[in-house]
């Protein structure tokens, strides 16, 4: 990596960085040496002009992930991620041109809100395993690999959650931290898996395609408390995607809040810069620093609302089906 | 078919006759209002209205009744609650004459979007006591009603809240019968540039700015859309002199327009349109996807797309898709269906009658 990238890079993360400082540098960097980038934002703003506000940082279709090849400078990638097949037609890839950043960013993201030395992490991820190339499964091995204890683990597959899987961890003093899909969650409480102790804590990564039925946010986390018995404050939520290489987390409630280096808004569909107002949904943009070697200005297919907070509820995927045909009846009575 | 049906349908075709005369100031009045509160445009009313007067007429009542097994007349108190939409102008209307054929109790929550063109159709059924029941635009003003069987359009994501919040107002139950039609796209197949097929093409595309299940979203044909594009732009500019487009594009249209150009995708950015040689589901309005393929790749499409797909039509009348399709139809009828046609496959009026 260039001296000029490790510079970048190693203020990234730093309490001081300011996002405007920083975020600047790295829309020049897109839009002179990312060729996508720099054809989709030359069609919004001129190339000799710098935007007056982050607003108005054109946000590229997530989709882009999916049709072309998003990098700077054609830097070589040292991995590469693909989203998972359930979505219909080709999967996006993620090439990630720096390990160390997106280990790095994992674990800023992650201790922001759990003191690793605390936790053993026990990880069920049914469903990824047939993606070896999945961003989450890669973030959950790199948590288990940075405990030193070994405590953290995989858990396997299509089993029932025992206590012989998390006492070993209790009796060492440590707390548990189960980490999983949200399907897979629920199907361990259906294969009858043990109640965990009190203070254990759970966080779900969503992702219920593939699971039997819908259903939402609310109920999840109140079948995920009810089922391993732990208070509805210690189940927390994790937003993130093969696109980006930030996670978010919601602690103890369905509302995220923003990495440091992350710039999250909801955006009407039918006009992405104009923000939408705290309760009105939308798709969700993210401005994700870390990803300033792929793409960091990116428009999602996720549906979302903000609140007076500036934090995020995710509501699921956008569908656009209902902008065209037969479909304008849900009025405001 | 019993006298009593036989009278209805002649009363129904005098009805329709009467409510589509030149001299109905009522129905004049509805368009106008129409027009001046931004719905739509009279070119598009006019021409809805025209389909409209081919397709109701006795003769094809006859034929609809036929089809759909009903047998005589039965009058009944059963409430029917239909939903419209109001993407096109007097979309829900095959809806509101399946119940009037029916027999049941009409009630209506007619969209705000186009609320005074449906009225006045019910209006005159009603003055002929064809149809009774009541209508309106606000779903508070339906409490205090139950309905027997519900009539819906929309996408799948709007029908559980709407269906949802009318439980909540006692209007249905959770076991009440409901017709819930979801497909909101159409996809033609043409293989030659005669000028008769570019010109049903354009109005099948372009027509109420490509609102509707019915109108066309994707075109696979055997050659680019560069290729044909000189010759079928100039169709197109002639249908929006005539038939100015009402609708304009969102601010988002150019967004996808600097993406595509962006990740090196083909496009045609017309006047109010926007053309771009992808496969990719129709999800957009005013996008038609173009894609350069074989009757082949339209049936490999069509399967894809099936959820949401609503008709494929072609030149060929003898174009069969597998079964689990839609039947072909031709493309002249894409903008002017038959009376009789069946939204997601389901004729309404059978579904009241047989499966209520």
């Amino acid at each position: 990596m260039t001296d000029e990238f490790k510079h970048l890079t190693s203020r990234l993360f730093k309490s001081n960085s300011s996002k405007t400082g920083i975020l600047w540098e790295i829309f020049e960097l897109q839009r002179t040496r990312n060729p996508i980038y720099k054809s989709f934002s030359n069609s919004f703003i001129d190339r000799h002009k710098r935007p007056e506000s982050i607003d108005e940082i054109p946000l590229l279709p997530i989709r882009a992930f999916k049709e072309s090849h998003l990098i700077v400078d054609q830097l070589e990638p040292e991995l590469q991620f693909r989203s998972s097949g359930t979505g219909q037609g080709t999967r996006s890839r993620h090439l990630v041109a720096s390990t160390d950043l997106y280990k790095k960013t994992i674990h800023k993201g992650f201790e922001r809100y759990f003191d690793p030395d605390q936790f053993a992490i026990l990880c069920y991820a049914p469903g990824y395993s047939d993606n070896p190339e999945s961003s989450l499964l890669w973030m959950m091995n790199e948590l288990i690999q940075s405990d030193p204890t070994g405590l953290s683990r995989f858990l396997p597959l299509g089993n029932p959650l025992t206590k012989s899987d998390f006492e070993p961890a209790l009796e060492k003093g440590k707390n548990i931290l189960l980490f999983g899909a949200a399907f897979g969650l629920l199907d361990l409480i259906d294969l009858k898996s043990a109640k965990l102790p009190d203070e254990a804590n759970i966080i779900e990564t969503g992702g219920m395609k593939t699971y039997r039925q819908s259903v939402t946010k609310e109920e999840l986390r109140k079948r995920i408390s009810d089922g391993f018995e732990v208070p509805g404050e210690n189940i927390h939520s994790e937003y993130g995607m093969c696109e980006l290489m930030s996670q978010m987390y919601a602690v103890g409630s369905e509302w995220f809040e923003p990495q440091p280096w992350v710039h999250l808004s909801v955006r009407d569909p039918s006009d992405p810069f104009r923000h939408c107002k705290p309760g009105e949904e939308g798709k969700i943009g993210v401005i994700d620093l870390a990803n300033l070697f792929s793409c960091p200005f990116l428009l999602t297919e996720d549906r979302g609302v903000m609140n007076e907070d500036g934090h995020l509820a995710v509501l699921g995927r956008w569908h656009g089906a209902e902008l065209r045909g037969c479909n304008f009846l849900l009025e405001q009575d | 078919m019993e006298s009593t049906l036989q009278q209805r349908i002649e009363l129904l075709g005098e009805a329709i006759n009467k409510w589509l005369a030149p001299d109905n100031y009522v129905l004049k009045e509805a368009i106008d209002r129409t027009v001046r509160d931004g719905f739509f445009s009279f070119e598009d009313i006019r021409y809805q209205l025209l389909a409209l007067k081919k397709s109701l007429t006795a003769g094809e009542f006859r034929r609809w009744i036929t089809r759909a097994g009903l047998k005589q007349h039965k009058p009944s108190n059963e409430t029917v609650l239909c939903l419209h939409a109001g993407n096109i102008p007097l979309v829900g209307i095959q809806d509101i004459l399946a119940v009037a054929l029916s027999g049941k109790r009409y009630l209506g929550k007619l969209s705000r979007k186009d609320p005074w063109l449906p009225a006045t159709l019910l209006q005159v059924l009603q003055n002929h006591e064809l149809i009774h029941g009541k209508w309106t635009t606000h779903i508070d003003e339906l409490a205090g009603e139950q309905a027997y069987a519900v009539l819906f359009s929309g996408s799948t994501d709007t029908a559980a809240p709407v269906l949802d919040l009318l439980e909540k107002k006692n209007i249905i139950s959770a076991n009440t019968p409901r017709l819930v039609r979801t497909a909101h796209f159409s996809m033609a197949f043409i293989e030659d540039e005669k000028p008769e097929n570019l010109r049903q093409l354009t109005n099948a595309v372009f027509r109420y700015g490509g609102s509707g299940c019915r109108s066309v979203a994707m075109v696979v044909a055997p050659f680019s859309f560069n290729h044909i594009k000189c010759h079928l732009t100039d169709y197109i500019e002639e249908f929006w002199l005539r038939n100015p487009q009402h609708k304009k594009p969102p601010p988002s249209l150019f967004y996808r327009f600097a993406y595509n150009r962006a990740v090196g995708i083909e496009q045609s950015w017309l006047d109010h349109f926007l053309v771009e040689e992808t496969s990719h589901k129709p999800d957009e309005p005013f996008v038609l996807h173009w894609v350069d393929g074989d009757r082949q790749d339209f049936i490999d499409l069509a399967w894809k797309y099936r959820e949401g797909l609503q008709s494929v039509y072609s030149m060929d009348p003898g174009f069969d898709l597998p079964e689990e399709l839609p039947k072909t139809e031709v493309l002249s009828e894409a903008q002017q269906p038959p009376i009789w046609w069946k939204p997601d496959g389901i004729d309404p009026l059978r579904w009241l009658e047989h499966c209520v």
